[in-house]
Order: structure tokens, then sequence, then C-alpha cells
């Protein structure tokens, strides 16, 4: 009998393909994809269930496309992403090196890695209070260290200048142990010999870096950058309770502008415009990545 | 003289290692340190480093007046299920998208690709209104299944089964295995690694989920740690005693696992090659 | 026929009687959820503690601590049909959260406000007044909250002032800051810690001592953009700047609990820290500024959400019983979470009055409650809009990044923006 829906599913391929699919593609269809959808409706409203939503056609999207406020949400969102994903993954990548590196030939390699591990144990409000703290004016460990060197600097977290790239490292410190991890394995997965012959031959570190650490690791590191763009467009926690999009509105950024439109002042269907607004970025982006990236022969 | 350079030669690399280590572990030495403390010593300018007045005032405050233990136990149930449940839908899918064949495969999976990169806010009041029909508000199944929906996992898992060689399971094909025997014979075995990492990185992602979470449970003691550790932090002011404590005692366990997993679960890690290498 | 009306009669009576013993038997269930957190929160379950101790025929099932996204959650659950029958709404809220709540006076079973008894005298008629909007009664207030002046007097002493005369009017507050100065410690924080909107509120407070109006009475414009507004920020501005009592971006509940702020305006929920803290602390009512000593401030009502078509009478009565039962102990609420009892009798609690929090800053705050000087925030549809869209200039004024006036401006036009643009 088995074997038999086996023959019937072997001839009939798409339908078995469909099959397997199934379980997930309907929960993502009822959570996700229906949710999103009827966002996308929504921002098409003045909506209101209890006294009526009114359709406004594409009025949402007129007042986000006249409102400085988005673009500066728009701009904050890319700068910090443009900020932070390098860091992320360059911070895990030189943390991966080191205990790789060294921790074969020195002692504690294990508890150093459980340290930079750590932080991403951590939940993101927790994060956030330990570094706003870190960066108090008065009880701040490092802007009292920075105060130290350069008497007239000002209050980081306070600044139109750097109060993004505060909470850019902030988000590095907390998420970048687990890339560190994730490197590290692709590490160690590379055939020792291959160094030796490289040496053999008379290769330098950094050419040993770039003709066979990096070609070899690009699964791991193709997974952990995904993992981190996703973090990084999705940020909201850490920059509403360490600077709440200020100074001024030079943190806001769209998830958090979002929250505000959409939970604060309960305007929902321009909140959900401000999403669609996004999902075709997203969309852009992601074909523009599947175009540079090479991934194009990994998706057929 | 040369001498004296062997020797720095040599401590080097202890120095950079245990120096960056040292500047990571401070914001969590603080943490720790604070939770531990009263609160006339909280406060001091400059700030202090050793604590005089060792207390367990925060830590008791934590357990008689919160339902801690139930958030710990909350949180667990969560993450744990949403692991689990998107491990077992998202690997056949991952399969399905990977290695077989059907009409508009490739457009949803380009679909699925946006979807990951959206943040809560544009679906979490429309998914507030499709809980309450099934009735699942306030529930764990109400807070999992939307994180299990999420399309991060069939990414990552086709990612690596995609590389896989096709001889593997031409070979499977040939001794009489259907698809099914292939996905449970020859992909499971030894996407082991994959399984671990993506594991680990949707159990954390559930362990810290707050956004949704937030919105779904409304009750106090269906609350998971991040929303319950949003109730210590108060409106007005930052209780620091009070809710450091509370991130310690929810960091605790997972510090200790990791700890003495951590070489398994490198190994685990392990994604480059070892699908080549079969 | 009449062998009919008698059966049936037997049957309603059993019926009736069947019915009775059902409801005696399991209580009601009341949900009721507070943004309550800290203190307040421990006062709140203290008050519904005595509650359920005392009723059998009610139980309330107390939720509190979601202060973030209470609104909006108390908004969703309305419109899902699973409101608790039992919430908490800021005065200046209502005109936004009416449409999400039951009438108490015009409810679908009628009268509550009659059938349970509630007497308009019996509270303080501005809070009482303040549960009113387009001729309906939808809020029972629970209290005044608010800002006031916390001084420091072991840094008074130091700095050679009087510790048991704190200033209360601008020559004697300019001096006293520049003694602390000179004696080497941050003079004043004029708004707790560093957040955007509680800068607004200090603003706030200054231009609403001048008389200042921020916009006029039906919300068409902005009305704030004028000489006293931007005096007002101004002297805001210059406290963090040219009159150097503090430092901008600075937290002055954690400087004031650190012993280096001579003196710290912050809310009645300080109370807590100010006592552990171990600092030699003092409390005095708002300066008197520039003219008329308001203060920021709000009230905490309670409200009964909007409930699901069908909810029987029992149910928005026991409510009812339970706003009731807090008002007529809201003395623990005082005692324990500091905020001001709206219910008069209450007030003059022999217990409270006794207590260490009366003694020491509640009854100035109750001083500045009973003589209308504690002045509410906005109360607008767009409230919460309008409020961010001046707190983000504010701050990058006081920050030292664009003058007051650039600030005022682009506020004015942001505001108008707001109100006439939708």
């Amino acid at each position: 009998m088995g074997r038999r829906i086996g023959e019937f599913l072997y001839r009939h391929h798409g339908l078995e393909g469909v099959l397997y699919a199934l379980p997930f593609v309907s929960l993502w269809a009822v959570f996700l994809a229906w949710p999103v959808g009827y966002g996308i409706y929504i921002s098409l409203f003045k909506w209101n269930p209890m006294l009526g939503s009114k359709f406004v056609g594409l009025a949402n999207y007129a007042e986000l496309f006249h409102s400085l406020r988005f673009w500066n949400a728009v701009a904050n969102t890319f700068k910090f992403a443009g900020m932070t994903i390098p860091l992320i993954i360059g911070v895990g990548f030189v943390f991966a090196l080191m205990v790789w590196g060294w921790g074969r030939t020195h002692r504690g390699a294990g508890i150093i890695q459980s340290v930079l591990f750590f932080p991403y144990l951590l939940t993101v409000s927790i994060v956030a209070i330990v570094w706003k703290w870190l960066f108090d004016r008065d009880f701040g460990l490092v802007q009292q260290g920075i105060n130290a060197i350069f008497p007239s600097a000002p209050m980081l977290l306070n600044s139109t200048v750097w109060a993004l790239p505060v909470i850019a490292i902030a988000t590095a410190w907390w998420l970048s142990g687990y890339r560190m991890v994730v490197l590290q394995a692709g590490l160690e997965e590379i055939p020792r010999d291959l160094f030796e012959a490289a040496a053999i031959d008379g290769a330098k570190g950094h050419h040993q870096f770039f003709h066979i650490i990096l070609p070899l690791i690009k699964p791991s590191l193709l997974f952990a950058l995904v993992l981190t763009i996703i973090s990084a467009f999705r940020t909201f926690g850490q920059v509403l309770m360490m600077t709440e999009g200020g100074p001024g509105r030079s943190t806001e950024v769209l998830a958090l502008y979002m929250y505000w439109v959409g939970f604060d002042y309960f305007d929902v269907g321009k909140a959900a415009a401000a999403g669609v607004v996004l999902l075709f970025m997203i969309l852009a982006l992601t074909l523009a990545g599947v175009k540079l990236l090479g991934l194009r022969s990994e998706l057929q | 003289m040369k001498g004296a350079w062997r020797v720095i030669k040599r401590a080097l690399p202890y120095l950079v290692m245990y120096g960056i280590a040292f500047l990571w572990v401070i914001p969590v030495l603080w943490m720790a340190d604070t939770a531990f403390k009263p609160r006339s010593e909280i406060f001091t300018i400059p700030p202090t480093w050793i604590l005089s007045h060792f207390t367990l005032f925060n830590i008791k405050r934590l357990f008689t007046q919160w339902p801690f233990l139930r958030w710990l136990l909350n949180s667990l149930i969560v993450a744990t299920s949403v692991t689990l449940g998107s491990l077992i839908v998202s690997t056949p899918a991952a399969f399905s998208f990977s290695r077989l064949r059907w009409r508009g495969r490739d457009a949803l999976f380009m679909i699925l690709l946006v979807f990951m990169l959206l943040p809560w806010q544009i679906n979490v009041i429309p998914l507030f209104f499709t809980m309450n029909k099934f009735r699942f508000l306030n529930t764990y199944q109400g807070v999992a299944l939307p994180m299990i929906a999420m399309p991060i996992g069939v990414f990552l898992l086709r990612q690596f089964f995609i590389n896989i060689p096709k001889e593997l399971e031409d070979a499977a094909r040939i001794d009489g295995c259907s698809s099914f025997g292939v996905l449970t014979r020859v992909i499971i075995p030894i996407s082991k690694p994959v399984f671990a990492a993506f594991g680990v990185y949707m159990f954390n992602f559930a362990w810290n989920e707050f956004f949704w979470s937030m919105i779904c449970l409304q009750k106090k003691t269906m609350a998971t740690m991040p929303v319950g550790l949003s109730m210590l932090q108060g409106a007005h002011e930052i209780d620091y005693g009070l809710i450091l404590a509370g991130a310690f005692m929810a960091s605790l366990p997972s510090l200790v696992i990791f700890f003495f997993l951590r070489r398994q679960i490198i190994r685990g890690f392990t994604l480059a090659g070892s699908g080549s290498k079969g | 026929m009449n062998k009919v009306w008698k059966l049936s009669i037997l049957v309603i009576g059993l019926l009736a009687v069947v019915g009775l013993q059902v409801f005696a038997a399991s209580p009601i269930k009341i949900t009721f959820n507070t943004l309550f957190h800290e203190a307040d929160a421990q006062a709140m379950q203290k008050i519904i503690d005595n509650f359920n101790a005392t009723h059998t025929d009610v139980q309330v099932e107390l939720t509190q601590g979601g202060w973030t996204q209470y609104y909006a959650q108390m908004k969703l659950a309305v419109m899902a049909g699973n409101a608790p029958q039992l919430g908490i709404c800021h005065a200046n809220k209502l005109v936004e959260m009416a449409d999400y709540l039951t009438p108490l006076d015009n409810s679908p079973v009628g009268n509550i406000l009659q059938m349970a008894g509630f007497n308009p005298d019996d509270y303080v008629s501005a809070n009482w007044k303040a549960g009113e909007l387009n001729g309906h009664h939808y809020l029972i207030p629970l209290d005044t909250h608010g800002w006031g002046l916390w001084y420091n007097k072991d840094i008074f002493k130091a700095a050679g002032l009087d510790p048991n005369n704190p200033p209360q009017n601008l020559a004697d507050f300019i001096n006293a800051c520049d003694k602390i100065k000179v004696a080497g410690y941050y003079a004043f924080h004029p708004a707790e810690d560093a957040a955007p909107r509680k800068l607004r509120r200090a603003w706030y407070v200054f231009y609403w001592q001048m008389g200042g109006q921020l916009f006029d009475k039906n919300y068409t414009h902005a009305t704030f953009n004028n000489p006293k507004g931007l005096l007002a920020l101004q002297f805001l501005v210059d406290i963090f700047h040219d009159f150097g009592w503090n430092k901008p971006g600075s937290n002055g509940y954690d400087q004031f609990a650190a012993g280096k702020l001579g003196m710290l305006v912050a809310g009645n929920w300080y109370y807590g820290t100010a006592v552990s803290s171990g600092v030699n602390w003092g409390y005095a009512p708002m300066p008197n500024f520039f003219g008329i000593p308001y203060t920021w401030g709000n009230s905490h009502q309670l409200a009964i959400p909007l409930q699901p078509k069908g909810t029987p009478k029992a149910v928005y009565l026991a409510a009812a019983e339970v706003i009731k039962y807090i008002s007529e102990h809201s003395h623990i609420w005082t005692m324990y979470g500091g905020h001001i009892t709206a219910y008069k009798s209450e007030a003059t609690n022999p217990e409270l009055l006794a207590s260490d929090y009366w003694t020491k800053s509640g009854k100035w705050l109750n001083e500045m409650a009973q003589k209308g000087l504690v002045h509410f925030p906005i109360n607008n549809p767009h409230g919460s809009e309008l409020e961010q869209a001046i707190q983000a200039q504010i701050q990058l004024a006081v920050n030292g990044q664009i003058t007051p006036q650039e600030a005022l401006n682009k506020a004015e036009a942001d505001c108008n923006k707001i109100l006439q643009g939708k």
C-alpha cells in the first residue's frame, strides 16, 4: 500500500512537491501571508472598525510620500543597516578567527568563547538598559572614559551624529556572538593540510585569507549574513528603549515609526501603508541582492 | 633583547584574547554586580565596582512579588515548541523547494524571501484579530504559531539541501527509495549541523521575541520572559536592581548550558562542505 | 387557563430560585487590567486583595504592568469583543478612548451611576468633570498625580541655604541654584531625566505658568509660538547651557539619588527611590517661576471598557461595585502609590494623615491639587502625535542643536499640519 502511494506520487511529481510544502505553506498563509495581505487592504482605509472604516484609496500613501518624517525614517533604516551589518559580521568574523586560530594552542579559549557568546542570550530590553547606562552622562563607564580623553566630547547617546552608531555598536555587542559560532564552525571545517600546502608554496597570511578561508566558508558567511540583514531591518526594541528615536528624530527607524503611527496614534491604515512601502523596498533589495551576490545559480 | 621580543610574541595572543573578552564582559559584570547591590549603592559617582554590601534583596523581590518561575516555564514551552515546530514543518518544505519540481515553486519561494524581512509592525494588528477568531489569544499556540510560520527556516535549510550532491539522491532512488525515503534516509541524516545551527537561532529568537508576545499575552501568568522583564521596568524610572536581577537569573540557565555544550554546538554548526563530503 | 398561569408562575419561581443559587455559587468574575507598575501596582493589588477577601459574589482578576501598549491593547480588546470589565484611563485620554468605553450614565443596561449610587459630591470636582464628554459621563476619578520639587537638604546646608526653606519664587530660585553650583553640585534638573516627553512637560510648566495656551479651544492651530512660549523655552535651554545648572542628556533621578543634585522636579512616584537612596531630602510644591505656580500632572480614572452585546446587567453592576470599593479605600492608593486620592473623605483618613508619605511630601501635592494648580496635558484625539511633534523640537533645542525660535517654528508648523492636514 505504502509502496503504491509512493509510486503514485513519483509519477505525479508536482503534486508530491506541493504535498511536502503544504504544512509549512498553510501555516505561513494563515499566520503570516493573510495578516500581511489584510494589512495591505487596510492601507487603503482610514481604519476604524468602531465607527466604520472609510475607503481613502491611496491617500495614506500620498501622506507618507509627502511626509519628511517618513523619509527620515527610511533613511535612518538604511543608515543603520549599513552600519550594523558590517559591524556584526566583521566583529563575529574577527572573533571566530581569533578563537579558531589561537584556540588550540592557547589556554582559556573556551571561557573566552563563552564570554563573547553570552550577550546573545540576553533579551533586547536588557541590552538597551545596560548600554544606556554605559553611556549615561554621569554614571556611564564608557561616556566617562571618552570624556576623560576628550573633555569636550558630547554625550554620545544625546547627539544626532553619534546616537545611531552607538546603538549599532550595542547591537553588535549583542548579536555578534552567534555569528562568531557560525563562522567558527565554518573555519573548523577547512582541512588544515590546505594551509600547510599554502605555507610550503610561500603564501602570505592575507593570501591564505582571500584564497583559502573566504571561498571555503562562503556558506557559513551567507547564513550569518542573511540572519543579520533580517535583524537589521527589523530593529526596534534597542532604539525604542535607548533613545525613543531621538534626539529629535535622528534615530527613528521605520519599525519604530510604524510603531508610533500604528500603536500610539492608532492610525493603522497609515502604518500599514508604511509597511507596504517597506515591503516593496525589500523586494527590490532582495532582487538586487540575488543578482549581486550571484545567488541566482543557487536559486535555480 | 631578543628574549624579551619572544616573550612578547608569546604573550600577545593572550593579551589580545583576554583584553577583548574583558571589554566584552564589562557590561555583564556590571549587570551581575548591580543585581546584588542595595539601592543606595547603585547610584554613586564615580561608580563603584566592588560591592561592599552584598544583598539578595533584589532576587528575593523577584521571586516573591513576581511569578518569575512561571515566566521561565512559559518561555521554555514557547521557545521549545517554536524550535521543534519550525524544524518539523520547514524541513519537508525546504526539501520540496530544493529537490522536487512543481509549478509555481520558484515564484512562491521568492515571495517567501521577501516576507523574511518584514517587521512585526505590519501584520501584528490583523494577526491579533486572526488569533481572536481562533480563540488563541493568551495561549502558547497563539504566540508560537506566527513564529513557526516564519520563512527563515525554509530559506536556510533549502540553501543547505541544494548543496547536497545529486548522486546521493540518485543512488537512493535506484535502491528503491521514494521521496520520503530520500528525505528521511539521505537528507535528514547529513543535515544535523544545519538543524543545530537553525535550532539554536530559532530557540533564541523565540526566547527573546517581544513585540508579538506583548500583544498576544495579556495575562500576567502567561507572560514570557521578555514580556515579564518589561513589566519589571516601570514607565517612570528604571529599577536597576530588580530588572538586572531578573536579567541575570533569566540568562543563567542558558549560559550554563552553552558553557558545557559549547563543543557540541560548534561541531553541530559546521555547515560548510559536510554536505558535499557526505 | 388559571391552571396554566399557576403552573408557569411556579416554574418561573423555581427557575429563579435555581438561577439565584447558581449565581450565588459561582461569583461574577471581573477582569481588571491596569497600566500600573512598581509601587502603584502593589498598592492596587492590596486594595483588590482586600476586596476579594471580603466579597463572595464578585471576584476580581487583576493584571498589571503592561504600560507600553496599554491603550492600543484596550482598543484591540474592545474590537475583538473580549475587553476587560474594568480598566484605567488617564483624564487626557478620554477624547481618544471614549468610543471604546461604556458611557456610565447611558450604558446598555441603564444609568449605572444612578443604579450603583455614585455621588459626584464625593469626588474632587475637577477630577469628576474630567470624566465628562459630549454630555455623557465615562470615568470615575481615582487620583491626581504630578510633579513637585525634591531637594537635597545636605546640599542646601553645604551651599549655605536654609534646608527647611526651599525657594518658591524665581529670584530665590536663581540665587539658590547659583549657590549650589558654586558648592560643586549640579544645581537643578527640571524634568526627571532626559526623555523627550519629560523635557516637553518642563516647557509646558514654564509656559503654563506665564498663562500660555498650547492650542486654541477647538484645536484648529497651535498657539504656542509667541514671546511667552519662547521665553519659557529659552529658560529651559539656559538651565542646561548659560546658567550651567545641569548638562543636557543627564538623568536627574539618578543624579539626585547619588546625592549630586540640589533640586529635582519629579513626580510623586519618586518617593520610593528617594527614601531608599539614603539622601536627606525635602519636598516642596512647584516654585512660582513666572506668575501662576502650575505644575504638570494628570489623573488616573476608572472606566468600564465597551462590553460585548448581551453582557448581563449584573456584570456592569459588579464592575461598578468594584470601582466604588476602590474609591472608598483609596487612602491605600495614596499611602503606597503616592497619587492623591480624588475621593474627598479618603483624603482625610487618619491612617493616611499620619503616614510618612503624607507628612513628608504627599500633603504638598494635595495642596497643589486642591488649589487647582495641577495642570492636565492636552486632550485631543491627535494628542500623542502633536506632543511627539513638539517634543522632538524641544529636545533638539535643549541639546543646543537648534535655537529656541527655530524649535518653536518647526513645532508649530508640524502641529498645524497634523491638525489641518487630516
